[in-house]
């Protein structure tokens, strides 16, 4: 038991956490003053309904407007509910975690569709709605009055004050509510959330289902914003319309923000700090507000990834650890049945420009194809189209004889069919090794994937520099580093789109060689690259686009040979000829 | 000598460190106010009312404390004060959902609240602890109504109202008062506090026919429907709520578009009556310098009652809460005394501005209008 308190305690930040935990907790006990408790209180009630938000905020990446309506339903129902005697906590905090995790998913279909500002705006307007309803609904809300004279708290008929009882019961859950998302955030989750949050597209092809994670963020993120507003209700036993207003998102956004967008030890810190700091102000009277502003402004300057993450990269600066020893390599099971890929007349338009233009193309199990032409000849948009990162506007996608054009990235990944991108997409903030172990969508479970993962570095002969952060490698390696995370995915079809691009001539060498080592494994490649020479070396038929249609079709000698592809590369008159058999 | 800037920062440390009780010898009455928001206007009105008072007399110390909007904050407030053993009153916010929040923490502390806030409900809870130094929707849409009927003449009344406690409260009795009258409104709307452009509510409400504006808003709403009523050519009376009496929201009209403009509310302390009103506005144009309005006479009136109260004998809980409930107090805006829920304002005034000055007139007194005194 010590020995993993001491392994926990020097993990990360988790030893000054722990110790500011037990300081704030001494003077919370030694203060003991019903004003402190609030405070106390308060900060817990934030807590949670932060660590709730850094589901959607943080680890989804989303910026949801949202969080305080939920918390304002959650302190609604609550408030409802414990007007009728005999109606404890142990009802009222889990009808309002439901009530504000169903709302959350009845608005979930149409809003999550969105990105950017517009899922922002769209989750503004949410909270817009329900509070013109809480006001203009008196009837059941009691209008901009709201519902007063609310009875004291009570669990299970035993009466629970404001102070140390409430208290308590608020930190309790928080306490449930880290471990809780510790565990939902934890493991193989940790890195595929991380690159959903900075590669949304390359999670997609990794075989993550980004939009089934991004629902349930979003559904966490309601369920704690509602638990914690109902604790809201029980400690100022009243509730208003100005429980839905802006100030309570704000709030927990700032502290977000302050405390460190996703650890639950920052959201704490956050809270308490946020929750206290206009208190500690308070005797500058008039200039409160304003000292409060400069002192949030100061900790966003000072630490931009949050309180947390200054105290960790501090932490890393005093504190130089070797890294720790790899994972023992696992076997990468073998890659699924090598199917057919056949491709029907596939179009699609970018405005009145036909990026791919009624393209025929078969690619038999096991093939090496290359693909060529200038740029804007429809390379990338072909291999988008296959990947499903693209929708055609007409033709069809068979892969193995099943339709799969219509399917989303992350199924067509399932489905066998992996890639890399043209511009590398990896998430700069994670080792080289998990964002490899990402990609293992089959397991869910982190040492097997960082297992397979080492095994795949090591393949790649780049076993040394899998625990360094992707941001701190050299173009060559991270571009192994994808192709590792495309190959743990275990494809029976791997696109690869200009993966010698930024090379040099020994890193093509290598990457060259391991292209023909998968090609031998009886894996079919479909390579789009600008190199004649490295494609003649791994490809055994090319195939030249022009204008979004086929010029040429065959082995690499016929092709580079062909009038149409010198033509169309060197940009002469009357290129786009018909297609060579 | 510590210069000012180091005084104030040991004010805070000492304010951090030392638990509030140590640092203070003589009692203190907690001044909690939304000096920030959306009712800065009216706090900062209510808080200077209270200075004024309480900074005259030498046995009491008060502190300011910023409320907001939120009940939230105000509750800290609240518990912040009650740090102090020695706090036997406590100033409330004018906002009466921040008032809600802070009743059952008076009734466990035992602690008496005064406040200037109008919302009905807060009197109607059974909680003796409150107590009302603003005429409430009781008394004030009683005389709205009255004046609109009787004076104006008008038949066909036109309501806008504010979607807030404060708005849908008012309005509440205001369609009550009418119907008691034998009026029927012929259009009613709720108003947004963000809401910048009234011209369309004014077209739906011109359309129903009206004879008179009945306005039940808060001060920037009330000035930007008036200014685009005249804007658009309506010249129909236009008969608003307490804060078109604010000097304050009058000084965002021109003179001009104040013409047949008439408000209700407590006292207008700006339109003077008496040597010690005016005394009472000069003072505070020296102190603060802007016009004082009813909030700030009320809150001073209702200083001043505790005042008198602390020199009964009564300083502080239980006695004090029964020394208000059971004397009258002569004010300045008027003679307060409990109907027996803590109401403690029964008159009303209505003032008209005659077009020519922001100075406006009082045209019309209500005396103990809801019997309560």
């Amino acid at each position: 038991m010590s020995g993993r308190l001491t392994r926990w305690l020097a993990r990360d930040i988790n030893a000054p956490v722990f110790v500011l935990a037990l300081v704030l907790a001494l003077w919370t006990v030694s203060s003991g003053d019903p004003y402190g408790l609030r405070l106390m209180t308060l900060a817990g009630i934030y807590a949670l309904a932060t660590i709730g938000y850094q589901f959607v905020f943080g680890h989804a990446g989303a910026l949801s407007l949202a969080q305080g309506c939920f918390f304002g339903i959650g302190a609604y129902v609550a408030g409802m509910l414990a007007l009728n005697p005999g109606v404890g906590v142990e009802t009222t905090l889990p009808a309002a975690t439901l009530a504000a995790t169903v709302l959350a998913a009845l608005v979930a279909l149409p809003v999550l569709r969105l990105h950017s500002h517009y899922f922002a705006l769209a989750t503004l307007g949410i909270g817009q709605a329900v509070l013109l309803l809480a006001v203009n609904w008196v009837s059941v809300t009691g209008g901009a009055n709201g519902i007063a004279g609310v009875p004291s708290a009570s669990l299970l008929g035993i009466p629970l004050g404001r102070g140390w009882p409430m208290l308590l019961l608020v930190w309790t859950l928080v306490a449930a509510a880290a471990l809780a998302a510790r565990r939902l955030t934890g493991g193989w989750a940790g890195p595929a959330l991380t690159l959903m949050r900075e590669q949304p597209q390359a999670a997609e092809a990794a075989g993550i289902d980004i939009g089934r994670l991004r629902l349930g963020g979003f559904l966490l993120s309601a369920g704690f914003a509602g638990l914690a507003g109902a604790l809201q209700l029980h400690t100022i036993r009243v509730v208003s319309p100005e429980v839905l207003e802006f100030p309570v998102m704000v709030s927990v956004l700032t502290i977000a923000v302050v405390g460190g967008r996703t650890s639950v030890a920052g959201a704490i810190l956050g809270a308490v700090l946020l929750v206290h700091l206009p208190e500690w102000f308070r005797p500058l009277q008039e200039y409160y507000l304003l000292a409060y502003g400069v002192a949030l402004m100061l900790c966003v300057a000072i630490a931009p990834s949050g309180l947390a993450g200054a105290a960790l990269s501090l932490r890393r600066r005093l504190w130089t650890e070797p890294s720790p020893p790899l994972p023992a390599p696992m076997p990468v099971p073998v890659a699924a049945a090598p199917a057919c890929l056949e491709v029907h007349g596939l179009t699609r338009h970018f405005g009145g420009v036909a990026a791919v233009d009624g393209i025929d193309l078969v690619v038999t199990p096991g093939e090496a194809l290359g693909i060529v032409g200038a740029n804007g000849s429809g390379k990338s948009t072909l291999l988008n189209l296959i990947a499903g990162a693209e929708r055609p506007d007409a033709g069809s996608i068979a892969w193995g004889g099943r339709r799969v054009h219509r399917l989303s990235p992350d199924r067509i990944a399932r489905a066998g069919i992996a890639r890399t991108f043209q511009a590398i997409k990896l998430a700069d903030g994670l080792s080289a090794l998990d964002n490899v172990a990402a990609g293992d969508w089959r397991g869910r479970d982190l040492t097997r994937a960082r297992g397979a993962a080492t095994a795949l570095l090591a393949r790649l002969g780049i076993a040394d520099i899998a625990w360094q952060p992707c941001g701190e490698l050299p173009p060559g390696i991270r571009r192994h580093v994808e192709i590792a995370r495309a190959l743990i995915a275990r494809p029976s079809l791997l696109l690869l789109d200009e993966p010698a691009a930024g090379l040099g001539a020994a890193e093509r060498e290598t990457l060259g060689s391991l292209l023909m080592d998968l090609h031998g494994d009886g894996m079919t490649l479909i390579v789009v690259e600008h190199d004649l020479d490295f494609l003649r070396r791994v490809a055994g038929r090319l195939v030249c686009l022009s204008g979004g249609r086929i010029v040429a079709d065959g082995t690499p000698d016929t092709v580079v040979r062909h009038p149409a592809v010198v033509a169309s590369w060197l940009g002469s008159p009357g290129a786009a000829g018909g297609a060579d058999g | 000598m510590l210069n000012s800037s180091v005084r104030r920062i040991l004010a805070i440390l000492a304010a951090i460190v030392l638990p509030a009780a140590a640092l203070a010898e003589v009692p203190r009455i907690p001044v909690l106010v939304p000096v920030t928001g959306y009712l800065s206007l009216e706090g900062t009105a209510q808080r200077n009312g209270a200075i004024m008072a309480l900074e005259a007399d030498a046995s009491v110390t008060f502190e300011v404390s910023d409320t907001g909007t939120s009940p939230e904050v105000a509750v800290t407030a609240m518990r912040r004060a009650l740090r102090n053993t020695d706090v036997g009153v406590i100033v409330g916010p004018i906002l009466g959902t921040q008032m809600l929040a802070m009743l059952p923490l008076a009734e466990e502390y035992q602690v008496p609240l005064v406040t200037i806030s109008g919302t009905a409900q807060l009197t109607e809870m059974g909680n003796p602890w409150i107590f009302r130094f603003f005429p409430g929707d009781a008394v004030t849409k009683i005389a709205h109504a009255r004046y609109v009927a009787e004076d104006v003449g008008a038949k066909r009344p036109a309501i806008l109202y504010q979607s807030t406690a404060y708005g849908q409260s008012g309005h509440a009795r205001l369609v009550e008062a009418f119907a008691a009258l034998g009026i029927a409104p012929v259009y009613e709307e709720s108003l947004d506090v963000a809401t910048k452009d009234m011209t369309a509510t004014l077209a739906k409400a011109m359309a129903a026919g009206p004879d008179v504006l009945v306005l039940h808003l808060h001060s920037g709403p009330t000035a930007l429907v008036v200014r685009q009523a005249r804007a658009q050519g309506i010249d129909i009376p236009i008969v608003a709520g307490s804060a078109m009496h604010q000097p304050s929201t009058a000084a965002l009209l021109e003179p001009a578009e104040l013409k047949g403009v008439c408000a209700e509310s407590g006292s207008s302390p700006i339109s003077g009556g008496s040597p010690e009103m005016e005394k009472f506005a000069a003072d505070y144009r020296v102190k603060f310098g802007n016009e004082p309005d009813a909030f700030a006479l009320a809150q001073y009136d209702a200083a001043r009652m505790l005042l008198a109260a602390r020199h009964a004998g009564a300083t502080g809980g239980a006695p004090l809460r029964d020394w208000l409930a059971g004397n009258a107090f002569e004010g300045l805006a008027m003679t307060y005394k409990s109907d027996g829920k803590g109401n403690m304002a029964h008159d009303a005034v209505i003032v008209c501005y005659d077009g020519e000055s922001r100075v406006p007139r009082i045209v019309r007194r209500y005396q103990g209008v809801d019997g309560g005194r």
